[in-house]
């Protein structure tokens, strides 16, 4: 059933099936007969034959139902917004992070801590990178405010942890270096536009 | 000719800047009007501090009557001018010299410095500049790392404020344009010197082109708590504002439209005496030491409140208070008094920037006390001031600014500072008794033993003859001069009479506080305690003594500076231990707070009556500085003896003068990583020779009792046959050395 469908309250001018029911017994008798009837009914066996059947496709046949959290988990909507993922440039593998401190500015819990150095290669490195787990509300604003796409909002859902450092290490949100073939580019909030080429001006070029 | 100084008389003049009636006086820029009227007129180069740039040309008004726009910068308000300051012609003009300081500004905000601070960023906002409509080739400009700052030159809009900074008022004059259009650049022509002092250029940039290499990326500038307090080191009482993140201070800036700070306060700011915690033992045993001790000994570096409690304790339990350096200045402004008439003296470093010949006796101003360096600098480059330097040796760093270099010999400075009174108040008024002092000296005689030619004191003479505004500037080698307290005598009627505006460079730290607030004692009595000295029981906030005080970051209080201001110290860092005014409690003084005295500060030598709290630190938008409060002026009695010269003793052999480098004042601020760490012994190729002395070789030799073991260096730019003896580097004995800087030396090698 389709979701117009669904939403179609013009009741009448749709194709409806009665039900074709038993009248309901009126005497006593019929009544007795009703119930000694069902009672006695082999559909008991029915059901229970369906529920064995299908122990017997799972334990046996392979066709599970159920999903075995934490074992495995259920694919989420892209949209979804968890614990952040710290993305790496495709090209050549280095983290995104230019240490601009937007992020660290904007939070409103104040959950995200970094420290910035002068590296060799005169660039801004970032030495610390901190988040908090256990007061960020996950509102999606260092994300947004991110220039480089760097922090994004990643599909990791379980903020349980026996301990909160465990998981809020910029190492442990980057990318790791083997998967990065395998990184997403974010579509979530904070990402550009799909028409963002057609919004640039070019700068003009002398040359 | 000499009498006094020149009054300008003040015309009063009257403008109306966007319909506002503003009255000011005829030579203040149309610009400098409306600020001081809350008008505001958008600038990019425009220093309050230096002359005007002019090379911005955002600060164009309209003036009724005038075909095009004027520079209110630099252009002088004449009475009754009728100025706008915004129109719609203006704004668009404004508009398009943002739009060309843009073009191919590099887009880099997100890591760069300045971002949060940039004067680009926010007048780019002001003026709408939403892309780049101009372009032109961009060269090739690679970052230069110049020492302590390094420079972008892609980031530069070249407004040269770095320049004028380096000019006008540090003086080291390493920063000079290099013209080409658009590809103009910055450079630094004496990059081998590696100046700190290239850091005020650093302060003053728009932009991010020009940064401390040592902050450099290590924090944005809005996650910084700014803490407002006064430097502790070079007793100028600078205003420098402490940056804190996570309890670590990480650079200092300062309000550096109007003012400007020395190396030290740029720099040495990491100084703390960290991790102590309250040591219940050693405070017994410091109270036990108090009980049976009889001299307090301490260095300069103490606050006024500190020192009001250690004068406090000398009332009630009758210890000796000794502090060398502080005793000696005391003794000599208290000898010039009794011929001004006032405790202090007159001078002020606004008055030194403004005169028209300085001269400088008695100290190597530029090691010693470089904002006085600054202030004779900018006389130099604004009034083309004479600088006479009187020193026994030379000093390459002041070549130019220095205009008569007078050197005379070590030790006799009695005689000098006599045939400079003789020489200058030639054609002054002066009491009978003075007037026939000065003639009866034997001046053949007297320049003779000085080695000072007769024709050298008529070519100072004669250089001043058409100026007016005269400074004088007095340094540390007079104090503990033994016959200094005539010295001062015969200096004091320069003030007096020939209206000089005289400066006496305090001892570093709060030397000027201390000779203020405490009755010192010239003896040493009993068993001692030292504070930052050593003594028998040791307090002190470099971390190594008995007992541990709070750094000047760690503690409330105030400081005296030489510019005679009392100024606010607010703490910055965290301090666990005990503090001066607990141990005072124990003694029987009675105060929650060490900054509870700051209110009982002596009324009687110039001090308010002022709570801490009610302390102000601040520059208004005009530039008036809203810093503590300036000492009044204490009147003293007069005595207007003056003593015959007195022999001269001759300096030969081994002679070397007690001189920090310009980065150092004190141990404390040889405890700072950001700063020079290596103390040598410096001499000329020619005090080799003489000494039988090869560069590198290491040394003994004792100065006061302090033994010393340095290498010795030789440096290329010294003349003479006098070595530099630095004394940062020597922690709490420091202060023990309190004679005359110049002193004779045996000098024993060590090994070989």
């Amino acid at each position: 059933m389709s979701l117009e469908q669904f939403k179609n309250r013009n009741v009448g001018t749709q194709n409806y099936v009665k039900l074709d029911l038993a009248h309901t017994p009126t005497t006593g008798w019929g009544q007795f007969k009703q119930v000694v009837g069902r009672t006695f009914k082999p559909e008991l066996f029915v059901g229970l034959w369906v529920t064995f059947r299908e122990m017997g496709n799972a334990l046996v046949g392979g066709k599970m139902h159920t999903t075995q959290y934490p074992f495995e988990k259920l694919p989420i909507s892209p949209r979804y917004r968890a614990i952040h993922d710290m993305l790496r440039l495709m090209e050549s593998g280095n983290y995104r992070c230019i240490g601009c401190g937007l992020c660290e500015k904007i939070c409103i819990s104040n959950c995200i801590s970094m420290e910035t150095k002068y590296d060799e290669n005169q660039r801004k490195e970032v030495s610390e990178y901190t988040i908090n787990f256990g007061r960020c509300i996950f509102c999606g604003y260092c994300a947004e405010v991110c220039p480089e796409l760097a922090i994004v909002h990643g599909p990791r859902y379980e903020t349980a942890s026996e301990q909160r450092a465990s998981f809020s290490l910029f190492e442990d949100m980057l990318t790791p270096i083997d998967k990065l073939n395998l990184q997403q580019e974010y579509d979530g909030f904070g990402a550009i536009s799909p028409n963002a080429d057609e919004n640039i001006k070019p700068t003009p070029l002398a040359y | 000719m000499m009498s006094s100084i020149r009054d300008i008389e003040a015309k009063a003049i009257n403008v109306t800047i966007d319909g506002k009636s503003c009255s000011a006086i005829y030579g203040q820029t149309i610009l400098e009007i409306a600020r001081e009227n809350e008008i505001y007129i958008p600038t990019m180069c425009y220093l309050t501090k230096t002359l005007p740039i002019a090379s911005c040309r955002m600060c164009i008004v309209d003036v009724e009557g005038v075909d095009g726009a004027i520079l209110s910068c630099q252009e002088k308000a004449t009475d009754g001018a009728v100025i706008t300051t915004n129109n719609q012609e203006l704004f668009k003009e404004r508009q398009s010299i943002m739009k060309l300081y843009n073009v191919n500004h590099p887009l880099e905000c997100g890591v760069c410095d300045k971002s949060g601070e940039c004067d680009l960023q926010n007048k780019t906002m002001e003026f709408g500049v939403s892309g780049q409509n101009f372009t032109t080739k961009e060269p090739h400009r690679p970052v230069q790392n110049w020492g302590v700052i390094s420079y972008d030159p892609a980031l530069c809009i070249m407004c040269e404020k770095c320049v004028r900074v380096s000019t006008e008022i540090t003086g080291d004059e390493a920063l000079k344009v290099k013209f080409g259009g658009y590809s103009s650049t910055i450079e630094n022509v004496k990059q081998d010197k590696n100046y700190k002092t290239l850091g005020e250029a650093a302060a003053v940039c728009p932009v991010g082109a020009l940064v401390d290499s040592r902050f450099k990326y290590s924090s944005n500038a809005w996650e910084l708590t700014q803490i407002p307090s006064t430097c502790p080191h070079c007793g100028g009482g600078h205003d420098v504002i402490y940056e804190v993140k996570k309890g670590e201070i990480y650079r200092v800036s300062n309000t550096a439209e109007f003012s400007t700070l020395c190396s030290a306060s740029r720099y040495g700011f990491d100084i703390a005496n960290r991790d102590v915690v309250k040591d219940e033992i050693a405070f017994q045993s410091a109270l036990k030491a108090f009980e049976s001790a009889k001299t307090i000994i301490f260095s300069n570096e103490v606050s006024n409140e500190e020192a009001y409690i250690l004068q406090k304790l000398k009332e009630s339990r009758g210890y000796k208070l000794i502090s060398h350096e502080a005793r000696a200045f005391q003794k000599f402004m208290n000898s010039y008094g009794t011929i001004t008439g006032k405790s202090l003296y007159g001078g002020s470093l606004k008055e030194l920037s403004n005169s028209r010949a300085v001269i400088v006796v008695g100290t190597r101003v530029n090691d010693d006390a470089p904002i006085v360096k600054y202030h004779i600098n900018m006389a130099s480059k604004w009034h083309r001031a004479r600088v006479a330097y009187m020193h026994p040796i030379e000093d390459s760093e002041l070549k130019n600014i220095v205009t008569q270099f007078i050197k005379y010999e070590a030790g006799s400075e009695e005689g000098v500072v006599a045939l400079l009174a003789d020489t200058l108040l030639k054609e002054c008024e002066l009491p009978q008794n003075i007037r026939d002092i000065l003639d009866e000296l034997d001046i053949g005689n007297l320049s003779a033993e000085c080695n000072v030619g007769e024709e050298e004191l008529e070519a100072l003479e004669k250089s001043l003859l058409k100026k007016s505004r005269f400074s004088l500037v007095v340094g540390a080698d007079l104090y503990a001069h033994p016959r200094a307290e005539n010295i001062a005598k015969l200096l004091a009627l320069l003030e007096k009479y020939a209206g000089f505006n005289v400066i006496c460079i305090p001892p570093a730290g709060n030397g000027m506080g201390i000779s203020q607030i405490c009755d010192l004692d010239d003896d040493i009595e009993g068993s001692t305690i030292g504070y930052n000295v050593k003594g028998d029981f040791t307090l002190s906030s470099f971390g190594d003594g008995d007992l541990d005080m709070p750094s000047f970051t760690q503690q409330e209080g105030t400081l005296t500076s030489l510019d005679k201001r009392v100024t606010s110290l607010n703490v910055v860092l965290d301090y666990g231990g005990y503090v001066l005014n607990d141990l005072a409690n124990s003694l029987g003084l009675n105060s929650e707070y060490t900054i509870d005295y700051t209110k009982d500060l002596p009324l009687f030598k110039g001090f308010k009556a002022i709570e801490f709290d009610s302390l102000t630190n601040y520059f208004d938008a005009k530039g008036n500085e809203h810093r503590g409060y300036i000492l009044d002026e204490v009147e003293v009695g007069l005595d207007t003896s003056i003593e015959d010269i007195a022999e001269m003793s001759a300096f030969d052999g081994t002679v070397v003068y007690n001189c920090n480098p310009q980065e150092h004042f004190s141990p404390l601020t040889a405890l700072s990583d950001n700063l020079i760490k290596d103390a040598y012994l410096l001499g000329s190729q020619q005090f080799a020779t003489a000494s039988k002395l090869k560069d590198g070789d290491t040394i003994r030799y004792t100065i006061d009792s302090v033994k010393f073991e340095r290498v010795f260096k030789i440096d290329t730019s010294l003349k003479g046959t006098i070595a530099l003896n630095p004394l940062f580097d020597m922690g709490l004995s420091t202060a023990l050395l309190s004679s005359y800087r110049f002193s004779k030396v045996d000098l024993e090698r060590v090994g070989s």
